[in-house]
């Protein structure tokens, strides 16, 4: 038997290995998925791992979970000390930070943090790029990506601003990488950063230390142990510090990975359909074959598992084929994700292959591939071997429509699905959970789509037929015919793009419509021409700016507003935000839903809604509000205050609460400074010469940053469109499979079909209308997947986005008409280039050699 | 019919010269046809008849400008069809010639009537509807024209067929075993229309065969053996066919 299995396979060698594409491309995509995982944790090991590098003991604060201002924060000098003088430690360093915003090259504040630099260089975490380390007080050495995004060179003197934003120079002595787990974008030496007066710098956050010659790392936390007795810190080995720096890393490897999973998967699935639409039509071609198999006296399990062996072997073989493809695909993700960073990639290519993703590459290649085979198989052997060898292979029995089974159990996932959407929406509390079950809805309503393929494909043949039959006649007319000759063929065929098109279209959808919706909400609140921030989160911009805006003549209107925490009514940690008499209403315009807010008098106050249903109060109503101190990080609030609540708002930009400046100064004296500054250009003045006199008066306040609403908006698109970039490459890999899957379906198809092409040729088909045929007929069938999958995936975002609405935040749907467009023409010259192969090959074959095609 | 008879040679359907047709190359290489000379005589019923490997099949492959030949030259009508363009020869199919072939005649996506009117649809012609009414007619496929193949038994499929070669009104119908996978009746039912197709409606049909009874059916027989012309029969029977065969040998 095993001997008519490998002449059979030999003799069937185009069609087989038209099958294996299809599995190695799903088994690459698998593996691609799982290396490029295990690459990006053991390059986050690496990179998580690095602190502990060279350290064999680690000294820290013991914390018992809450700060207290009587115990000391950071570890002191002294303690330094006295580990360096403990026996046995060959080096010690402390390590410490603080945040240090520098300038760039023009002159602008960009944040960052300094951190000193060991004395010991086996201790440092770092590598220089290029240059060196600093070794004298006014030097100063860059993260390389902080220095190449501030443009900034070895040779440069840097600003560093220090407590209060006063500048310290240094010079720019080298760059270097760090590990992932380090945030510091400056190295200093110790002395240069407590210089800088900073917060916290004055200790240290952890000792590492490294042992002498001869001395064991447990050795060495116990004689540090004894040398710093009475206090109160931990003394770990290095060994448990990179265990629990890895501890740290794995979680979040984890959640990329997950997220990575979850485009295998699809493309699992994708794939397991082509491979099981090809395993179908396989089998059904040689139906006859087997049957004359068991006419020569073959056994039904013989025959049943003849076909398995087959598809075992294929399965294989393919797999192999694909294991080695993955790390290709692995190599590609990498790069991609690389260029995708701004920063650039930071680690070098690699292709870790474990033996799990070995395992699990051969486990869904043949696994996938052996059940693909089962079905038809046991349709092919429970057939008696002459009504077998009779039938042929377009006989209505194979064309046979959608079961009654099928159909049921469809509308009852529809149902299912329907009311999960219902259930959803009408949530409609734009929580998690209400996107979760609504979304989980619509993948049910897609499932049934899927599983009534075979019925609506002749009803949407017909439709996209309509046009090219206008176009090109006959051949077209042919087309339409056999894209709907067999309808679970065809289904099948186009349900793999159909689930690819509809993720896509989904997520471009609901992102779209995310952003559209935002800003949206940016023109209608902020319809400011420009606005001044900080550009360092925890710093204000000083009053300087406002008033210096404030003498600008070029501008009609500078509104500046600050913001403090405090307390209102039982509620702590609000915002509450200022409004300048001169924006309300028309500078800040929030969205009312009660009361009235023509002007904000003292002792009043606008509420958000959510604030407002928290603490139950109604416009009229009185609340106390006491202020927790700039940054709400005082423990102990300001004086009580009174405030009316006169309107209550929607939204969540401005804030949980608007209160007049005149009011900020009773509730929180020490409040100083701005949080932003709206600015209205003079009507007759251009834009870009507003913007050219904000540059200038803002020029010599390097943490005043200029932004339009367009820049903001520029802002969030980029990142979105970063995100669907890569998400779009990742389903493409899957709509790359659906495709073979037309194609590997449509040459099959062309094989079965050889006489019928001959009988055409025969009539006066031409060559050119032959080729046409099939091309139309590729078309017809990515059109039916893709309008099908838009369908489904606008439909579904459009749920999405009404169950992230809420009565404070409607998203509205906003369907990216250009990128659709381009998926639908993507779609249609895929399917060109899909029937290019079959299509050449049905129109070489000549009318005689067609004709005597058994 | 004699009188049709005796129109032989006033005007000649198609005609071949010469044809020579080697398949393989070198010492595998096998003349199919070693150079023929035959003229098909319009509005006549020709049967071409011998053993396998004859060459009748290539033969009638040729005429039709379904293979190219290796020497000699092919006329259809006035026209020379050999050393034509596949695009040339497509269009002469489309226009000018009508098949009937043993099986898988009709195509499984299109109803009985769609394949009937396929050629001339191809051909961009407009179908003459009388002329269609009397072949549907004739044929008796009045109630079956919406019927897809699959719901045809195998007779009513090759009478479809048989339609489908005679709407366009075609110079010649090249007919290959076309009752070969026919019981005798619907064999029959098939060669009578073919043959009142020469008569009544003036079609010329040469028909390729290996069946002395469908044979007898056409106005005249040409032999053939190893690629040679083996002479001809004029007005067969089943019995003058068959001892013509069985004396091929001795040619």
């Amino acid at each position: 038997m095993l001997r008519t299995i490998l002449a059979g396979m030999r003799a069937r060698t185009a069609r087989l290995v038209l099958s294996s594409v299809a599995i190695a491309l799903g088994v690459a995509f698998v593996t691609g998925t799982l290396v490029l995982s295990d690459a990006m944790t053991a390059s986050m090991n690496d990179g998580f791992a690095k602190t502990a590098r060279n350290v064999d003991a680690s000294v820290t604060l013991q914390t018992d979970g809450k700060p207290s201002s009587d115990k000391p924060e950071t570890l002191s000098e002294d303690t330094l000390a006295a580990v360096r003088k403990a026996p046995g430690v060959a080096a010690a360093d402390g390590r410490t930070g603080g945040s240090a915003p520098f300038l760039n090259s023009n002159g602008k504040a960009q944040s960052g943090s300094a951190i000193a630099l060991e004395s010991e260089p086996k201790l440092r975490p770092y590598d220089v790029v290029d240059g060196r380390f600093p070794q004298q007080d006014n030097e100063i050495a860059l993260e390389k990506h902080a220095a190449s995004n501030a443009k900034l060179t070895v040779g440069q003197q840097v600003t560093v601003l220090g407590k209060d934003d006063q500048k310290h120079s240094f010079t720019l002595v080298g760059t270097y990488q760090q590990g992932a787990n380090t945030y510091g974008t400056e190295l200093l030496l110790p002395q240069a950063l407590r210089s800088l007066g900073q917060d916290g710098s004055a200790g240290y956050h952890e000792i590492v230390a490294m042992a002498a010659p001869g001395v064991s790392q447990q050795q060495l936390v116990d004689h540090i142990k004894t040398a710093v007795q009475g206090q109160k810190v931990k003394v770990i080995t290095g060994a448990d510090l990179t265990t629990e720096r890895l501890k740290a890393v794995s979680s979040r490897a984890a959640n990329f990975t997950t997220f990575l999973l979850a485009f295998a998967i699809i493309a699992l699935v994708v794939a397991s359909m082509v491979i099981y639409n090809t395993f179908t039509i396989l089998i059904a071609q040689r139906t006859k074959e087997l049957a004359l198999l068991r006419c020569v006296g073959a056994g039904r399990g013989q025959v049943f598992g003849s076909v398995l062996a087959e598809a075992l072997l294929m399965g294989l073989i393919a797999s192999t084929i694909g294991l080695f493809g993955g790390l290709g695909v692995s190599a590609l993700l990498q790069l991609g994700i690389g260029s995708l960073n701004d920063n650039g990639s930071d680690t070098p290519v690699t292709t870790p292959l474990s033996l799990s993703t070995v395992l699990a590459a051969f486990a869904v290649g043949t696994v996938v591939t052996v059940l693909a085979a089962v079905l038809p198989a046991r349709k092919a052997t429970k057939v008696a071997p002459i009504a077998a060898l009779r039938t042929q292979t377009d006989s209505s029995e194979e064309v046979s429509r959608t079961g009654k089974v099928r159909m049921v159990l469809a509308l009852l996932v529809a149902a299912v699905g329907g009311a999960a959407v219902a259930l959803g929406l009408k949530q409609g509390d734009g929580g998690a959970s209400s996107a979760v079950i609504t979304s989980a809805g619509a993948m049910l309503l897609t499932l049934a789509v899927v599983m009534l393929g075979p019925l609506l494909v002749g009803p949407i043949n017909r439709v996209l037929g309509a046009v090219p039959r206008a176009l090109f006649g006959v051949p077209a007319k042919l087309a339409a015919a056999n894209a709907g000759r067999n309808p679970k063929r065809t289904a099948a065929t186009t349900a793999a793009l159909l689930i690819g098109v509809t993720i896509v279209s989904l997520i471009t959808v609901v992102a779209t419509s995310a952003k559209d919706t935002v800003a949206k909400q940016l023109d209608q609140q902020f319809p400011a021409d420009y606005w001044v921030t900080s550009a360092l989160y925890d710093h204000k911009l000083p009053t300087s700016v406002g008033d210096k805006l404030a003498g600008v003549s070029a501008l009609s209107k500078v509104a500046a507003s600050t913001s403090v925490y405090a307390q209102i009514g039982t509620e702590d940690y609000r915002e509450i935000a200022t409004v300048p008499a001169n924006s309300l209403g028309d500078l800040v315009r929030p969205t009312l839903t009660s009361g009235r807010l023509d002007k904000l008098g003292p002792g009043e106050l606008a509420l958000g809604q959510k604030t407002a249903e928290t603490i139950g109060a109604h416009v009229g109503d009185t609340v106390p509000v006491a202020a927790l101190g700039s940054n709400g990080k005082g423990t102990s609030a300001g004086p009580k205050q009174s405030f009316k609540v006169v309107a209550i708002f929607s939204g969540q930009s401005l804030g949980n609460a608007l209160i007049a400046p005149e009011s900020l100064a009773a509730l929180d004296p020490q409040a100083k400074g701005y949080d932003n500054i709206l600015l209205k250009v003079k009507p007759g003045v251009s834009l870009a010469e507003g913007r050219a006199a904000v540059d200038q008066a803002t020029a010599d306040s390097p943490i005043a940053k200029v932004e339009s609403p367009s820049d903001s908006k520029d802002e969030i698109n980029t990142q979105v469109n970063n995100v669907l970039a890569f998400i779009w490459a990742m389903i493409g890999l899957a709509v790359v499979i659906a495709l073979v899957g037309i194609a590997n379906t449509l040459s099959l198809s062309v094989l079965e079909r050889t006489r019928e092409s001959a009988l055409l040729r025969a009539l006066g088909l031409t060559r050119g209308q032959l080729r046409l045929m099939l091309v139309v007929e590729s078309i017809l069938m990515a059109l039916m997947g893709a309008v099908l999958g838009l369908i489904l995936g606008v439909g579904s975002g459009w749920l999405l986005t009404k169950s992230l609405s809420t009565a404070a935040m409607q998203v509205d749907l906003s369907v990216p008409v250009g990128q659709i467009g381009v998926l639908l023409v993507a779609a249609v010259i895929a399917a060109v280039l899909a029937a290019a192969l079959p299509a050449r090959r049905a129109a070489r074959t000549s009318v005689v050699a067609g004709m005597a095609e058994a | 019919m004699s009188a049709v008879v005796s129109d032989v040679g006033t005007r000649t359907a198609v005609t071949a010269r010469d044809l020579v047709k080697i398949y393989g190359k070198g010492d595998t290489a096998v003349r199919a046809l070693a150079g023929v000379s035959v003229n098909f005589a319009a509005g006549e019923f020709t049967a071409i008849m011998g053993p396998s490997g004859s060459g009748k099949s290539t033969l009638m492959h040729c005429l039709a400008g379904l293979d190219n030949v290796d020497g000699g030259a092919v006329h259809i009508g006035q026209s020379e069809i050999t050393g034509l363009a596949d695009k040339e020869l497509t269009k002469l199919r489309r226009d000018r010639v009508g098949f009937v072939f043993q099986a898988f005649n009709l195509l499984p996506t299109l109803t009985a009537e769609q394949n009937i009117l396929l050629g001339l649809e191809l051909a961009g012609r407009k179908p003459d509807k009388q002329w269609f009414d009397t072949i549907v007619d004739v044929l008796g496929l009045r109630d079956r024209l919406r019927h897809k193949p699959t719901e045809l038994s195998g007779g009513q499929q090759q009478r479809v067929a048989c339609a489908r070669a005679l709407v366009a009104r075609p110079d010649v119908v090249f007919a290959d075993e076309p009752t070969g996978n026919l019981d005798s009746r619907s064999g029959a039912e098939v060669l009578d229309f073919l043959r009142m197709s020469v008569r009544k409606l003036g079609q010329t049909v040469i028909m390729v065969t290996h069946d002395p009874v469908a044979a007898s059916y056409a106005d005249r027989v040409v032999l053939l053996a190893d690629g040679h012309l083996a002479g001809e029969i004029l007005h067969p029977t089943a019995d003058s066919v068959l001892s013509a065969l069985k004396h091929l040998g001795d040619v």
